[in-house]
């Protein structure tokens, strides 16, 4: 596992994308953020990250989801590993992790609940980075 | 009003119906019985039977028919009532007719059918029965008088002539069509009150049912926000109090550790707290067939560990009848997991959880028995009910969401099931679960 990693923060809350960013720099990892699922997109491709961390930001209708499915479906970036933030179950009722084996409806390689632990974080991101 | 019917309530109440022709043929038999062996009154009772036979044959079509058509109930319902009621007439007037005629007291029994009308009928219709039971009435007694059809004497029960004694029979006419029309008058209108009332509950019940629904939405809806907060607080504590970013004197730890732990619990109240309002808001949990007996072994091994630290026995039966049931296996596993960690929290050392599971053909029940602290009595019927908690789990735990059973409560309802607990101070409890398969 190379730390010189590159990781990618997509998420609308500029301090938990602070805090990962601390802790994974932490490890030294390089840290990119993006507020907005477009400007994560356009970093996706310009920056080709060696794995997004991606909140779901149900906020503005999951637009998570359609993110990961741009990322999946981009021939440049589909082998990203996707590491996504989320706790759907409390908002939409369904089994999140039955979900993130079918690709067809939700391309993320993990996930996890926020709020994170720090070890958990850097335990979850060196699996997905070690795994690709 | 009619439209207020339920097809259950119409099914069920034509199913009553079918119910009260059995005792009227059970009673007709008897009668014709005890009248021709036992008071030795000459009816004819070849023909009295048969029509009671036909009553039981016609009943039985009745029932065969209504139950086939339960798919176009409540359209058809009307129109069987009607039908039926009409038939039980001209029956009642038949059996009257082969017994005496106008002498026969058995005649006010055309009442229990006004009666009947009035509550499966509406108002007109009710009257329609009472005029066709009065024209099928004023024809019997009219051509038993004109001596077009024979008339059956009750020879020893009434003098033999009435049935030719004009005023006799007036009177008695005036009295029965009054009685009949009086009685669909009475009757219409307290079913039509009880009608009244039952739609204003209907009412009444649907807005607060809308209340209830618009404030779990805010609920909702605040609670997320709040936890969208103390999700960023926490992800920013932790990294300092984890040395992440440089290591904090003692005085600095402590004071961030406290706040951490205030923020984790608090996390933990708005989970479950967002948990039980999202179940009762969504329209639907998704439902699937899977293998209880393995639900329930990964249930118990969330809690192993913690029974295991304060060496309680935990043991479970689950009867071989049990294997696939229907429902959403994430929110049973939980539930079942979040009553026995209730039940491990709540039992002093050394003592026993047993988990029973018993098959009852179409459902399955599990008991969740444990010799903990127990329930005091009065506070039993409010453990269920949002942030209700025990005054003695109180003692035990200061913190505690008092959300648990009423989440547990919230998942049972989703499947169709119940749930209930018995619980003796002191001695322990049980909780008592029931889910279809």
């Amino acid at each position: 596992m190379s730390n010189k990693s590159k990781i990618l923060i997509i998420d609308d809350d500029p301090d938990i994308s602070e805090a990962m960013k601390v802790v994974l720099e932490s490890k030294q990892y390089q840290v990119a953020t993006a507020k907005t699922g477009e400007q994560g997109l356009k970093k996706v491709k310009q920056e080709k990250p060696d794995l997004v961390i991606l909140d779901v930001m149900m906020e503005t209708q999951g637009k998570g989801f359609d993110v990961a499915r741009a990322i999946k479906g981009d021939e440049d970036t589909k082998d990203t590993p996707i590491l996504m933030l989320t706790a759907v179950k409390e908002k939409t009722g369904l089994d999140f992790k039955k979900e993130a084996g079918d690709d067809a409806w939700l391309p993320v390689d993990a996930y996890l609940d926020k709020p994170l632990k720090p070890e958990e974080l850097i335990s979850k991101v060196g699996l997905l980075l070690g795994k690709s | 009003m009619e439209s207020l019917n339920s097809r259950e309530g119409l099914f069920e109440r034509i199913h009553w119906l079918i119910k009260l022709r059995w005792i009227a043929v059970t009673g007709v038999f008897l009668s014709v019985f005890i009248a021709v062996n036992v008071l030795k009154i000459p009816v004819p009772d070849i023909p009295l039977y048969a029509i009671a036979l036909i009553l039981g044959i016609y009943n039985l079509t009745s029932l065969v028919y209504v139950n086939r058509s339960r798919a176009n109930f409540p359209a058809l319902a009307n129109r069987i009532a009607n039908t039926q009621i009409a038939i039980d007439l001209f029956i009642l007037a038949s059996l009257v007719h082969f017994s005496g005629g106008i002498e026969n007291p058995f005649i006010f029994y055309f009442i229990f059918h006004m009666i009947i009308a009035s509550i499966l009928l509406s108002r007109r219709a009710s009257f329609l029965q009472a005029t066709f039971a009065v024209i099928l009435f004023s024809m019997m007694v009219a051509l038993e008088y004109l001596g077009i059809l024979p008339h059956y004497c009750l020879v020893g029960f009434v003098s033999s002539d009435l049935h030719n004694n004009a005023i006799h029979i007036s009177g008695i006419a005036f009295v029965f069509v009054s009685t009949l029309y009086i009685a669909v008058y009475m009757a219409t209108s307290i079913s039509r009150r009880l009608r009244e009332r039952e739609a204003s509950l209907k009412e009444a019940n649907a807005l607060l049912k809308q209340k209830d629904r618009i404030k779990s939405e805010y609920v909702l809806r605040v609670t997320h926000d709040i936890k969208e907060h103390l999700a960023a607080i926490q992800s920013c504590i932790e990294p300092v109090t984890g040395g992440i970013v440089g290591s904090l004197n003692e005085k600095q730890m402590n004071l961030l550790q406290r706040a951490d732990e205030r923020a984790g619990k608090l996390m933990f109240f708005v989970k479950a707290l967002l948990e039980v309002t999202s179940i009762k808001l969504s329209k639907e949990i998704r439902m699937g067939h899977f293998d209880f007996s393995d639900m329930l072994k990964d249930a118990i091994h969330t809690i192993a560990r913690k029974a295991g630290n304060k060496n309680i026995f935990l043991s479970s039966t689950v009867e071989p009848g049990i294997q696939k049931i229907r429902g959403a296996r994430e929110y049973i596993q939980e539930l079942i997991s979040n009553l026995l960690a209730n039940s491990v929290k709540y039992t002093p050392r050394n003592g026993k959880v047993d988990i029973d599971v018993i098959d009852k053909g179409n459902s399955i029940l599990i008991q969740i028995k444990d010799t903990g602290i127990g329930i005091p009595g009065e506070e039993l019927s409010k453990v269920f009910d949002e942030f209700y908690r025990a005054s003695n789990a109180r003692e035990i735990e200061k913190d505690g969401t008092g959300l648990g059973l009423s989440i547990a409560k919230q998942v049972v309802a989703r499947h169709n099931g119940k749930i209930w607990v018995e619980s003796v101070q002191g001695k322990g409890t049980t909780f008592f679960i029931m889910l279809p398969k």
